[in-house]
């Protein structure tokens, strides 16, 4: 057994990864909030560190360092699964995402579209456990929009995907973003982005769709009775996953780790630079969405999904399929 | 249970100056006008005296007719009291010979929207022991929670009352805390240097022993629905308003306010204070609009008083009272933003700023940004500073733009709409039959501004239209306040430009004090100076109401004055109390998230629900 190539560099591979995304999302939190106070017309963080740099670290450790309150009234158990089961996932979907040549992803399995569909499924089970876990209504609540909802967007996002997969023939990422792709492939799939974003914007609970969270009317929804760092795991997920939904959304709009018109392609080292470029420009809109734009109500949110998303992306894929059989 | 401890230090009795017409009854009301002389008509030996009195049409009635003069005046075509404002009552204990031997009033405030009349109904009631008088629910919807706070404070019983519960103190409260009997502050407050002292043995026992919820949930709400507990601390309910909601899924079946968490017995405290130091607790009560409260209680002394203002102090007032309410509805729209559309929304953050410039220029007059205190009886505190108006005039012209900016936001965002329209509708019909005031009341179809039609410090003067719309919701109401900042920047305009030259306050020495350097040289201006410092004015016996258009709605001041220096009873109609009565009606059949869409509509500040 080939222990080296099976199991270290995987291993090695992973932990990388893991730390990457961990930091990334701290400093996401950073870039949020520096970004949001521009749009507020205030500074943002910058005490700790230039500009403020130091602010997730300080962050991260204030609530390492916060007492752990377990409340009388949860089920305990199924209250503590609750962030590890909305963290793991979040994690586990990067296994498929190919961030440069050559290195393509951790697993370049041909499935990667089911697999960040069958992952995305799973992470509402932490919100909705730790909701049910945390026996206070205004968890509840929250814990039952949160699967409406996010069920709800799943159906139009993989509509969505399953288009997408159609003009590229296969299951694979990899083979998503190394094919080229002819012109009006990509202005048929550009003409979806709007709609795909705001499947996103609602999968990943972010403003103006963050209604499980809704503070003006549950308080803080399913995290109510969390404190400490088990709140944390809650916004460290939320913050993988925009980074995660950007990324696809890089990977699959805009050629993830290629520069347009086959540019430099052959400079491996380039690839995870332009990709995160190409995500931190998507995570921008998220900032801006959230900076300008109003929540809707909860059961508008739920009209919206099924009386105008559903049966769009239904349309969609029907026309895509047409295309698919013409000119390919 | 309560005790007054042996050490309670009975606080002084306020100097009368061995006057043996004080205290005094309010004097009867004299004279006649059309309205009181159809009523007498109609109702004969029920009314026990009728006429006008400080310039208001006051009918004293007997209990068992009330109920029928409130219908008539609210049925009769030519009478047409379409809404009671405010209900209050006296305990004429302490007074020398309270009328017939009868020791509690309940008082009426009546209104004619259409008529532009208002009318005070007094009911002395019989028994002293148990005083127990009609509800008038069953007329004016809005009754209900006046009459809950009477009952509460005053320990009157209404009969046929839908909900008799105590709406302000705590359930188990021992006593009635605004009948003359109740020393002001019923717990001692321990004082001493040394902590051996026998004063502080009692410390931390003072207060009264917490009693768990009790079990049974709000009337007409059941367990089989969820019931959830918005507040006290919570984050959109603008302070500490508690709302017990039942929900059916997220709709709502039924809100029940729970108030008096920011209880602070102003009344009571005013009732202890002379007039002129009352100003500075009006600040604390709508602790947004601190300017227009003290207007509306320096007004009403005023009133009592018959002073005459100086121009110059007329206009000023004029300019603090639309500068605050231009201020207060900015912080309005910013949390009424926030609560709605989410944390993320930068309209907070766009108002706060228009709203830091005007504290900037409250600042330059008072020196306070908060809680001002700067209008006073007889005139304002301070003269303006020299540089205020070129201030005030920079930032008019900001402002317009800064209003075309936020509406550029929010007024034909669809989602913005989509979440006000509709939401909380409140019919012409409901709105008056409540008794709510201000944009409540423009937004539901009343074209009704006390500035135009009941005019004060001058208003009659200006050009300025009155926002009305009909649509009855949140979006109407929306509309109605964006509107009224616009009319405000053209009042401060046309203010500016007539600003006058001279006092800015009252020369009345028994008023107002003399300048310092008069004291070098008169003697007249020294005895003012001292009497004034050392007790105050006196108010003339008598009764009045005074009500003002503050930025919520129709702020009013009821005094009793028995002839001395200190109100013999003052009662306070805050508009976010009675506004906050709709909120059951407006939420229900609603979505949770209308509950904080209806609370930010109808712009509730606690420190005056709770007063």
């Amino acid at each position: 057994m080939d222990w080296l190539n099976l199991v270290i560099l995987p291993a090695i591979r992973v932990i990388i990864m893991i730390f990457v995304l961990l930091t990334g999302a701290a400093y996401l939190t950073w870039y949020e909030r520096k970004l949001i106070s521009r749009f507020q017309i205030r500074y943002g963080p910058n005490r700790a560190g230039i500009y403020g740099l130091l602010q997730p670290a300080a962050d991260g450790i204030k609530a390492i360092f916060k007492e752990e309150i377990i409340p009388n009234h949860v089920d305990k158990v199924i209250y503590l699964m609750g962030p590890a089961l909305a963290l793991i996932p979040a994690i586990v979907i990067w296994a498929v995402i190919p961030i440069a040549k050559e290195t393509p992803a951790i697993a370049d399995v041909n499935i990667g579209f089911l697999w960040i569909l069958a992952i995305a499924g799973v992470e509402s089970y932490g919100l909705i456990l730790a909701g049910w876990s945390s026996n206070n209504n205004y968890s509840l609540l929250g814990a039952l929009r949160s699967s409406a909802q996010m069920i709800s967007y799943e159906l139009p996002m993989g509509v969505f995907l399953a288009s997408v997969l159609m003009l590229a023939g296969s299951f694979s990422l990899v083979e998503l973003v190394q094919n080229p792709r002819p012109w009006w492939e990509w202005i048929w799939l550009w003409a979806m982005f709007p709609f795909f974003f705001i499947c996103i914007l609602a999968e990943t609970n972010r403003a103006p769709f963050d209604l499980p969270e809704t503070e003006n009317e549950l308080v803080a929804g399913y995290q109510t009775e969390y404190g400490g760092m088990k709140f944390s795991l809650f916004m460290i997920a939320e913050y993988i996953n925009m980074i995660t939904t950007s990324t696809i959304m890089a990977t699959i709009f805009f050629g993830g780790w290629k520069l347009p018109f086959g540019i430099l392609q052959n400079v491996v080292i380039l690839g995870p630079f332009v990709l995160l470029a190409k995500v931190l420009v998507l995570l921008f809109l998220f900032v801006w969405v959230r900076a300008s734009i109003g929540r809707p109500r909860y059961d508008q949110l739920m009209s919206f999904t099924w009386k105008f998303l559903l049966p769009l992306s239904l349309v969609y894929m029907f026309i895509t399929a047409l295309l698919t059989i013409q000119f390919k | 249970m309560l005790k007054v401890s042996p050490i309670h230090r009975q606080y002084e009795v306020l100097p009368s100056l061995n006057d043996p017409s004080i205290p005094a009854m309010a004097p009867m009301p004299a004279g006649e006008t059309a309205d009181t002389q159809r009523i007498v008509e109609r109702f004969g030996d029920g009314i026990l005296a009728a006429g006008v009195h400080n310039g208001q049409q006051i009918v004293y009635v007997q209990p068992d007719q009330l109920l029928n003069l409130a219908k008539f005046l609210k049925e009769d075509a030519e009478l047409a009291y379409e809404a009671l404002i405010d209900v209050s009552a006296v305990d004429c204990s302490k007074l020398p010979q309270p009328l017939n031997g009868r020791r509690f009033q309940t008082v009426y405030q009546l209104r004619s929207y259409a008529r532009k009349q208002h009318i005070t109904v007094i009911c002395p009631l019989e028994n002293d022991e148990e005083p127990q008088v009609d509800s008038l629910t069953s007329v004016y919807q809005g009754a209900n929670w006046p009459e809950r706070e009477v009952l509460d404070l005053m320990g009157i019983t209404f009969v046929n009352h839908p909900d008799p519960r105590r709406i302000l103190m705590p359930a188990h409260w021992p006593n009635h805390p605004l009948r003359k009997d109740m020393p002001l502050g019923g717990e001692e407050v321990p004082f001493s240097f040394t902590w051996g002292d026998p004063e502080f043995e009692t410390l931390g026992k003072q207060v009264l022993p917490a009693e768990s919820v009790p079990p049974e949930v709000p009337p007409g709400m059941s367990r089989e629905n969820m019931i959830i507990n918005m507040g006290p601390h919570h984050p959109s309910t603008h302070g500490v308003l508690r709302l017990a909601v039942e929900l059916d899924g997220e709709t709502v079946i039924n809100v029940d306010a729970d108030l008096g968490y920011l209880h602070s017995g102003f009344e009571k405290t005013g009732e202890n204070k002379r007039y002129k130091d009352f100003v500075y607790y009006t600040d604390r009560m709508d602790y947004l609009s601190s300017m227009n409260n003290n207007l509306g209680y320096v007004l009403a002394v005023e009133k009592m008083l018959g002073l005459e203002i100086p121009e110059r102090a007329q206009v000023i007032r004029v300019i603090m009272s639309e500068l605050q309410r231009i201020s207060s509805h900015l912080f309005w729209l910013s949390t009424h933003a926030l609560d709605v559309c989410g944390t993320g929304m930068s309209l907070l953050m766009y108002a706060t700023r228009e709203r830091e410039r005007i504290l900037d220029l409250f600042e330059m007059v008072c020196g306070a940004r908060l809680t001002l205190s700067y209008i006073r009886v007889g005139g304002v505190w301070k003269d303006l500073p020299p540089a205020f108006l070129g201030n005030l005039r920079h930032l008019l012209e900001i402002l317009p733009a800064a209003f075309d900016d936020y509406e550029a936001m929010l007024t034909d965002a669809p989602i913005w709409r989509e979440r006000l329209e509709g939401i909380g509708h409140l019919s012409r019909e409901d709105v008056i039959n409540m008794g709510l005031t201000g944009p409540m009341l423009r937004g539901s179809g009343v074209d009704w501004d006390m500035r135009r039609d009941v005019p004060y410090c001058g208003y009659e003067n200006y050009e300025f239209d009155v926002p009305v719309r009909t649509a009855g919701d949140c979006y109407a109401r929306y509309e109605v306040r964006m509107a009224e900042m616009r009319q405000s920047v053209r009042i401060l305009n046309q203010a500016i430009a007539r600003l006058p030259e001279g006092p800015y306050k009252t020369e009345d020495r028994k008023v107002s004090l003399p300048p310092r350097a008069e004291l070098d040289v008169s003697m007249e201006a020294l005895i003012h100076h001292f009497k004034l410092v050392t007790e105050g004015f006196h108010v003339p016996a008598g009764l009045g109401y005074h009500g003002i258009e503050a930025s919520k709605g129709e702020l009013g001041f009821f005094i009793y004055s028995d002839g001395s220096g200190v109100p013999y009873r003052l009662h306070v109609h805050g508009p976010s109390f009675n506004n906050l009565f709709a909120i059951a009606k407006m939420c229900k059949h609603h979505m949770l998230a209308d509950i904080v869409t209806n609370i930010g509509s109808i712009d509730i500040v606690l420190g005056e629900v709770d007063r």
